[in-house]
């Protein structure tokens, strides 16, 4: 509601939009974790600081952002290890604050994402300051079927949809992501991507989802009369994850900051957190695969 | 204890004098009531004044007034907004009854002015905070695309400040939206406004008297911390029939009045609708396009009936509805979304006199409120409903034993039913379990006395107690939460139908007095508490139809006012000039608002209060008022200098922060010229400072999904799209660019026949089409995987210069 009231208004009042430069106070940079535990692979943790909303990007900035030589350490409860920095190199410009359960030398996985284990991190900046946070695993869930379905009243459009069985215990969250082969280079997340099995705990249930693609996408099909639909002839991969609650948390407010960005309607707040002594996110994916053909 | 021992002292002193006989001469009692001699409506406020003692007092929202005074002769003089004064003498040696008839003020056109009622009344009076103001003048001011609206008036008094920009909305004194108590004919009106606020629900037409009190709230109102907005609906010209109309922009008007009977009886209704849906169908727009299925209407209904059945009885029975409704089909997609809601009110009334100094009301009330959302795609199935509903019992006196003594004492009773936010969902055959529907019942009673007095010459006070209890009652469900993990419940707690959940019972002390300096000037000063025991949650920073009402529970306590104000009162210019300086210092205890991060889902199979946090509030400032009353140019100035700050131990880490709506300055010009029978001018212009602000303070990325992942036939992906992510620090730390504007408007009066009067009224709004900041938004540009991310502020601004015509009629 408020939604559709905040696009109503832009869209009527676009007119009277204009550019402004605002000079906002200048804050305390914080330890940003993006952090990856996911099911059958070595967990992944980027590092990174915060920087001033309006500070400028450009390369001198990017080369800023990583957070190069911290001691990064993971427990599954079972083994304790130290992730490895990688030396990425993108475009010839070297990436740091990549760390990666791999083996320095033959860079062979140190550790494997596996359900029903609990993760925890604990994170030493080289500037002293320390970062923790943990997450859970969970079982994949498969979906019972996902297919295409024509939308009403279009000849070759369509969106996803599926059949899920939740199981029968609370706190079970999802996060939804597709692909289309050979179009996407990647998975991308529609909008209400992240849901919890508050209200159909055992049930179940149908859902559908249009197509995502990347912010402010350049792509043809994201800018004409296909943009959010699949159309007949795609291969489309589903990749179906089961989260931890807190991941899940992470991006219902996510979305919801993005979506309100400014709405006079709405409190402006930070994202719920799991990290301790900063910001982010360690989070937890147990993905399952389904390919539709569109047809 | 304190209040208990206070309140005995209270009437030992008020029975005292309200019964001793100072003068040896024989008292006899003139009352009555004053009306207007053309249309026969009983107008409320009318001041009475014996010349001989230069006293008087003023008739009660029913018209009636009453006196009582030594055996003599005297002058009676009768002044109200607009009508000709009217003197009438009488010998009192014996007790008189005695109907005023005036006339309306035909030499001036009507749209003139806020006179002061007795020409010093302001000065002479215990009021403070206290402005009533003319629903003609009202009309002649600049409106917003034509469409009359008098709470956007309202707002151009000192102390009271708008919710934004075209917002019906309004905020008295560092007040919340919930703490204004909004009456029509005795009814509260919860949500007072149509079209997410743009205009509100009263249809100027159909009101006669508004009346609002913003600081030294007498007893026989309670209930809010803020304010009183009293407005009284017409009741009909029980001499003559008669209509008036209009066509705008925004909506068209039609009211209908006349007798059932003549003299003794009388009907009004009054309709209002907009209509720019009826051009959003067939012919005009074919029905397979994109905006065929979108519709937006709103509509008010008002209307009333009185009957007196002798001097001493009367009855009136009134009513209102309103409703908005607002379609949304997206052809694309098969998405629709149907909104409708709206408010319902009905009172009965009957006046009764039990002698010519004791007269009483009693009023049985019903007002209701709700909003629906329900919204379909294909299988998809979602609604969400709240509101409000009370029914009310009001037992009101006004006692008039002498002529230093005008007490008001009665019993209020409510009962309400809250339906906070409640939800229902399917997907084909699939109920989602979103929990029974959760609601709120709760007694609310309250006991009251005041009494204007003339204690001396100079002195004169007005003082008076009100006792509420609050009973929050079964049938109720609470979910106990964790108090360390929000969220998760470790009990539920069932009440049976009827059984106490939660009582509260609290005194209320209401004192205000006046001391006069010099004949025309004088010195006030009063000090009031007030409790508050229901409380609006609001998801958003400005109030929206989605927004629930709560009563207080066993966690959320009642909301608890105190305000002290001291104000100087002078007229200059043989009562030409009325002006005068106010300050005033507030505190609010127990302030809600959502927990950080709050979403509505939470609200479900939950206590919406279980999702609250707790803090206070406080405002200061002072009011500086200067008014022309008289005269071919009329209108007022008005500043307001002022603090309103709020801290909550659960928000902006516990530190204080400043209210959205804590503008320092505040300023509105007003001003109404006539030139001749033919032509009124108004002009408006207002000043603010910038509305309080959050705005991020850092941003971050964070990957939009896993950054590296292996599809199914074992290939590696790296992912780089990355989201740009915002960090908040400090609550309403930004302000935004001052808000000014400034409103013109001609009124054109024509009568070509003696029965049939028209009026065009031009108005534009935003003269100098001033892009006021509405809110502030970030455009993020590019993406992370070409690498190209930008972001850029954008401000947006609602209305530019915007000229409207509007056209009425009197028949």
């Amino acid at each position: 509601m408020k939604y559709i009231l905040f696009i109503l208004i832009l869209f009527l009042f676009a007119s009277c939009e204009r550019d402004i430069t605002l000079d906002l106070p200048k804050t305390e940079p914080k330890i940003v974790v993006d952090g990856y535990v996911e099911r059958d692979l070595p967990p992944y943790i980027i590092l990174s600081r915060s920087q001033g909303y309006f500070d400028p990007i450009n390369s001198g900035t990017i080369n800023n952002l990583p957070e190069r030589n911290a001691i990064v350490t993971l427990s599954d409860g079972i083994n304790t290890i130290i992730l490895t920095e990688l030396d990425t190199v993108i475009d010839g410009a070297s990436i740091g604050g990549v760390y990666a359960a791999l083996d320095p030398v033959s860079y062979f996985p140190t550790m494997i994402g596996t359900a029903g284990l609990t993760y925890t991190l604990d994170i030493l900046t080289s500037d002293g300051k320390r970062v923790t946070s943990t997450t859970k695993l969970h079982p994949k869930v498969d979906l019972d079927s996902t297919w295409f379905e024509i939308q009403e009243g279009k000849d070759s459009l369509g969106f996803t949809w599926a059949f899920l069985s939740d199981p029968d215990t609370l706190d079970n969250c999802y996060r939804w992501f597709s692909k289309r082969i050979s179009k996407d280079d990647q998975f991308f997340a529609p909008f209400g991507s992240a849901f919890e099995d508050k209200f159909i705990n055992g049930q179940t249930f149908k859902f559908g989802f249009n197509r995502a693609s990347l912010q402010n996408s350049t792509a043809e099909d994201d800018n004409n009369e296909e943009a959010g639909f699949f159309k007949r002839g795609d291969t489309i991969v589903i990749k179906f994850c089961a989260i931890d609650k807190t991941t899940y948390e992470f991006w219902r407010d996510a979305e919801t900051q993005l979506g309100n960005n400014g709405s006079p309607f709405a409190v402006p707040s930070n994202i719920k957190s799991n990290i301790k002594g900063g910001i982010g996110l360690f989070a937890s994916y147990s993905a399952s695969y389904d390919t539709i053909i569109a047809r | 204890m304190k209040s208990i021992l206070s309140l005995i002292l209270f009437f030992a002193i008020l029975s005292s004098s309200a019964f001793s006989q100072t003068s040896k001469l024989q008292k006899f009692t003139i009352s009555g009531y004053v009306k207007d001699s053309t249309s026969g409506e009983y107008l409320i406020g009318t001041a009475v004044y014996i010349k001989e003692i230069q006293k008087g007092t003023n008739c009660n929202a029913y018209g009636f007034y009453s006196l009582t005074l030594d055996a003599g002769s005297y002058t009676i003089i009768t002044s109200f907004i607009g009508y000709k004064e009217n003197t009438t003498s009488i010998v009192l040696n014996k007790d008189v009854s005695l109907n005023i008839e005036m006339s309306p003020n035909v030499i001036l056109t009507k749209e003139v002015l806020v006179t002061a009622k007795k020409a010093d009344a302001n000065v002479k009076s215990t009021e403070m905070g206290k402005i009533d103001v003319d629903v003609d003048q009202i009309k002649a001011l600049p409106a917003l695309l034509g469409e009359v609206d008098i709470i956007k008036t309202i707002q151009l008094l000192p102390g009271v400040k708008s919710a934004g920009e075209g917002n019906s909305g309004f905020y008295v004194r560092g007040g919340g939206p919930d703490q204004n108590l909004i009456l029509l004919d005795e009814a509260v009106v919860y949500n007072a406004s149509h079209l997410f606020g743009f205009f509100s629900v009263f249809n100027s037409d159909a009101i006669k008297n508004i009346s609002l009190t913003k600081g030294g709230m007498p007893a026989q109102y309670g209930g809010r911390l803020a304010s009183v907005l009293d407005i009284s609906m017409k009741e009909g010209n029980n001499k003559k029939f008669h209509g008036e109309g209009g066509l705008g922009y925004i909506a068209s008007r039609l009211t209908l009045e006349g007798p059932i009977v003549k003299d003794k009886s009388s009907f009004i209704i009054s309709g209002r609708r907009t209509f720019i849906d009826l051009f959003l169908r067939e012919p005009f727009i074919d029905n397979n396009s994109n905006l065929a299925g979108n519709s937006y209407y709103f509509y008010d209904l008002n209307a009333k009936v009185n009957y007196s059945i002798s001097q001493k009885d009367r009855l009136f029975l009134s009513g209102y509805i309103g409703r908005d409704i607002f379609n949304f089909r997206s052809a694309a997609t098969g998405f629709r979304v149907r909104i409708p809601w709206g408010n319902a009110t009905t009172s009965a009334r009957w006046n009764h006199l039990f002698s010519d100094k004791l007269f009483m009301n009693t009023s049985v009330i019903f007002t209701d409120y709700k909003f629906e959302f329900g919204a379909e795609q294909q299988e998809f199935d979602f609604k969400i409903f709240s509101g409000i509903r009370d029914y009310s019992g009001k037992l009101d006196f006004n006692w008039y034993p002498n002529i230093l003594h005008n007490v008001k004492f009665g019993l209020n009773y409510t009962y309400h039913r809250f339906t906070p936010t409640n939800a229902s969902a399917r997907s084909g055959d699939v109920v989602f379990d979103l929990g029974e529907i959760t609601r709120y019942y709760a007694h609310d009673a309250a006991l009251y006395i005041n009494d204007d007095w003339d204690v001396t010459e100079k002195f004169k006070l007005n003082g008076g107690f009100r006792a509420t209890l609050f009973s929050h009652v079964g049938p109720f469900k609470r979910y106990v939460q964790d108090p360390d993990f929000p969220g998760k419940f470790t009990d539920t707690i069932v009440y049976a139908k009827g059984n106490t959940v939660k009582n509260y019972f609290n005194v209320e002390p209401r004192i205000s007095a006046r001391y006069e300096l010099t004949k025309s000037s004088s010195l006030k000063a009063s000090f009031t508490q007030n409790y508050q025991y229901i409380h609006l949650a609001s998801f958003g920073s400005v109030s929206l139809p989605t927004d629930i009402w709560v009563p207080s529970t066993d966690l959320v306590q009642p909301q608890f006012g105190t305000q002290y104000a001291l104000g100087f009162f002078k007229n200059l210019k043989d009562n030409q000039f009325e002006t005068s300086v106010e300050v005033y210092y507030k505190t609010m205890k127990n302030q809600i608002d959502y927990r950080e991060g709050s979403t509505p889902d939470q609200d479900v199979r939950n206590n919406p209060d279980n999702n609250f946090v707790f803090g206070e509030g406080w405002s200061y400032g002072s009011e500086f008022f200067v008014k022309k009353a008289k005269g071919k140019l009329t209108g007022w100035i008005g500043y307001t200098l002022s603090w309103t700050e709020r801290e909550f131990e659960d928000l902006n880490g516990g530190e204080k922060f400043s209210a959205k709506y804590d503008r320092r300055h505040d300023a509105s010009i007003v001003l109404t010229y006539e030139l001749n029978k033919k032509w009124t001018f108004g002009a408006v212009w207002v000043y603010s400072t910038g509305d309080a602000l959050t705005l991020p303070s850092e941003r971050y990325f964070v990957s939009s999904g896993p950054p590296i992942s292996v599809d199914q036939s074992g290939n590696i992906q790296f992912n780089n799209n990355f989201n740009v992510l915002s960090g908040y620090e400090k609550r309403n730390d930004f302000r935004q660019k001052a808000y000014h504007r400034m409103d013109v408007s001609a009124t054109l009066h024509v009568q070509k026949q003696k029965r049939y009067k028209s009026e065009w009224v031009f108005s534009i709004y935003n003269v100098y089409s001033r892009m006021n900041p509405y809110f502030i938004y970030f455009d993020v540009t590019g993406n992370s995987v070409d690498g190209n991310i930008g972001i850029q502020a954008k401000q947006v601004s609602l209305f530019g210069l915007i000229p409207s015509v509007t056209y009425n009629f009197k028949f």
